[in-house]
């Protein structure tokens, strides 16, 4: 191995990038178009959900009880602390009316407050006799999940919320709340948005899909231009071809891991808990294993076609068994094995574990293992067959 | 029998007894033979090439030219006998260092400028930066494109793109070159061009080994060699071949030996 040669490889590949501004574009553009699209669509949270308020609680009037002198109106201290970014309310006093805006389509949800919702609540709490839970009624268009599961989540918020005012209040007063959630989390918090469980799988995505395509390609082009018959001819042995594009693929790879971090740092605020020098190594690790693989599928394109055509071939298997948009565990359980043999499995979750849970190697020592032998097997496999003559 | 190669130790197999001589044999071709499955591309080939030679390897297409120079340059491996290349059996790396070859396909980086073509070609090479920035200027001279030294090669027409290529299978000043067809679809302006380079080249010590099927450019050829079928029906001087066979052009020569059919 000459440095020298290796060298010229790298620096070729890289000039010709220079001139070529489309594929240059393409290289850098892509992981961001990638995380701008997948972030606004995929990653935002629900917001502005149109959901009608029907409070007929007529709560606890002052001066009634001696434990709450100023009065106590529960269904109103919930709507208070619902979240208004998520759901926009509209306030209606006509149950009827407010069932069929959501029957027609109008909103996505009714929440109904009975008339003796407090007095209920209060007489559970102090008693504490068993006549079952209190009831908040919400009448929902389940037909969008993931609409349903934030007016829920918003409702279930606030009454916490509200519960947490009510026991400071009633604590002076010595009673017990029956009901008392209290949640604590082990990563993230209840902050965590999905572009931040997101990202991460879309830069190690982009890192993959790049490398493998400019690869097919730049090999593909060797073959039919004669220029590999020509490197295979000069002093340069094989080895030295191979890891001189895999350091022109691992400046471009840095190049791309940067952009698209700094992009999802601006515009996302994702906040990376781990080590970014990491995070940057398995990016890097992903990049060889990936060129490797590229190499070797542009000895099955005789030309520029027949490389595009395994584009969809490896594009859908990652994108639906590697866990980029839904963890594995939510995959058909016969189709779980299956992502065990794909490399950017590995990435995305080495990505994950260092950029959400701010693991270290030691946590994800295995992960980088298989990466490198990922990279070994296709790279040297790649020398091989670059070897084999007729 | 399996033997060493002495100067760079890579494996060769031979099937004659190794000799190292201190002629002028560049070339030495023993009993070459290619098969493609049940095809014979190139059958029992002997020859040998000396120092300072344009020998024209010349032939229809089809008949073994470019399987030729691919296993002399290495890039094929033969089915049966040897080919010696400044006394060392092939496989060889060292001897590369020494090989110029300009395959048929034009074989440059198209987004690349010349330049950086011919700093890659060179670089692989390993020539010093100086070394490599005096030899980029002669070769520009040499094929008239100084001017156009940073332009982008995609941007060039197809008779720059071929004198780019000679340029870069020139660049590392090979002692022996390989040109494969180097004047298919060039037109006869820039062949003339051409064949002025080869002499040029042979002039300055440069043993040359060249493919065409076009007979009338074998005249500038100091020996060629007709090929048929894979196998090599004539060799010898233009002049001497068109005497005995009483022929006035190559072509008729051809004709005579193949018994008036071509392919």
């Amino acid at each position: 191995m000459m440095l020298q040669r290796i060298l010229a490889f790298s620096l070729r590949a890289l000039l010709q990038f220079r001139h070529d501004r489309r594929t240059l574009a393409f290289i850098l553009i892509m992981p961001l178009l990638m995380i701008l699209i997948f972030g606004y669509t995929f990653g935002g949270d629900v917001k502005n959900v149109t959901v009608e308020v029907v409070n007929q609680d007529t709560g606890l009037h002052e001066g009634t009880s001696p434990l709450l002198p100023h009065g106590l109106y529960l269904g109103e201290m919930i709507i208070k602390n619902i979240d208004e970014q998520t759901l926009s309310l509209h306030e209606n006093t006509n149950l009827t009316n407010a069932r069929q805006t959501v029957y027609d389509g109008h909103a996505w949800a009714a929440v109904i407050f009975p008339a003796n919702f407090t007095q209920e609540f209060l007489s559970h709490v102090s008693s504490q006799q068993e006549t079952g839970p209190v009831k908040i009624e919400i009448y929902l268009d389940a037909s969008n999940p993931t609409i349903s599961a934030a007016v829920i989540k918003a409702v279930t918020q606030s009454i916490q919320a509200t519960l947490k005012e009510i026991t400071t209040d009633l604590n002076r007063t010595q009673v017990e709340i029956p009901i008392m959630i209290d949640q604590t989390y082990a990563y993230g918090g209840s902050d965590t948005r999905f572009i931040d469980y997101f990202a991460p799988g879309v830069i190690s995505f982009a890192i993959m899909m790049v490398t493998t395509m400019i690869t097919i390609i730049l090999f593909v082009n060797e073959r039919r231009n004669g220029t590999l018959q020509r490197l295979l001819v000069s002093p340069a042995s094989e080895g030295e071809i191979v890891v001189g594009y895999a350091l022109a693929f691992a400046v471009i790879g840095v190049c791309q891991s940067v952009v698209v971090l700094v992009a999802a740092i601006l515009l996302f605020n994702i906040s990376i808990v781990g080590n970014i020098l990491l995070a940057l190594i398995v990016l890097l690790l992903l990049a060889f294993g990936h060129q490797g693989l590229g190499i070797l599928l542009s000895a099955g394109a005789k030309n520029e076609m027949q490389a595009v055509q395994f584009i969809p071939l490896i594009i859908f298997p990652s994108i639906l068994l590697a866990g980029l948009f839904w963890p594995i565990e939510s995959i058909p359980s016969y189709l779980q094995p299956l992502s065990y043999i794909i490399p950017l499995r590995y990435g995305i979750d080495a990505e994950r574990s260092i950029m959400l849970r701010g693991w270290g190697i030691g946590e994800i020592w295995v992960d980088i293992l298989v990466l490198i032998l990922f990279a070994l097997l296709t790279l040297s496999a790649s020398v091989l067959l670059l070897k084999r003559k007729s | 029998m399996k033997v060493t190669c002495l100067s760079c130790g890579m494996l060769g197999k031979v099937t004659f007894e190794q000799t190292f001589d201190t002629s002028t044999k560049i070339v030495e071709i023993h009993h070459l033979t290619k098969t493609f499955g049940k095809f014979t591309a190139v059958d029992n080939l002997d020859l040998t090439i000396n120092k300072g030679e344009i020998y024209g390897l010349l032939g229809p297409n089809g008949s073994g030219k470019t399987t030729i120079i691919k296993m002399l340059s290495g890039l094929l491996t033969p089915t049966a006998g040897s080919v010696k290349i400044f006394g060392n059996i092939l496989p060889c790396k060292s001897v590369m260092k020494t090989i110029g070859y300009m395959p048929q396909e034009t074989a440059i980086y198209l987004d690349n400028t010349v330049h950086e073509n011919l700093s890659f070609f060179g670089g692989i090479y390993d020539m010093s930066k100086e070394h490599l920035e005096k030899r980029e200027q002669e070769m520009l001279q040499f094929v008239d494109l100084s001017k156009w030294r940073d332009a982008l090669v995609l941007t060039l027409s197809g008779g720059m793109k071929h004198r780019v290529s000679l340029a870069c299978a020139l660049i590392h000043e090979p002692t022996l070159m390989f040109l494969d067809e180097p004047t298919v679809g060039v037109d006869p302006e820039l062949r003339a061009t051409f064949w002025g380079y080869f002499e040029n080249m042979a002039q300055k010590g440069i043993t040359v080994i060249i493919t065409t099927h076009y007979m009338d450019e074998a005249s500038h050829c100091t020996r060629v060699g007709l090929l048929r079928l894979g196998k090599l029906i004539a060799d010898g001087r233009p002049q001497e071949l068109k005497e005995s066979t009483g022929a006035t052009s190559l072509e008729d020569v051809f004709l005579a030996l193949a018994g008036g059919k071509i392919s």
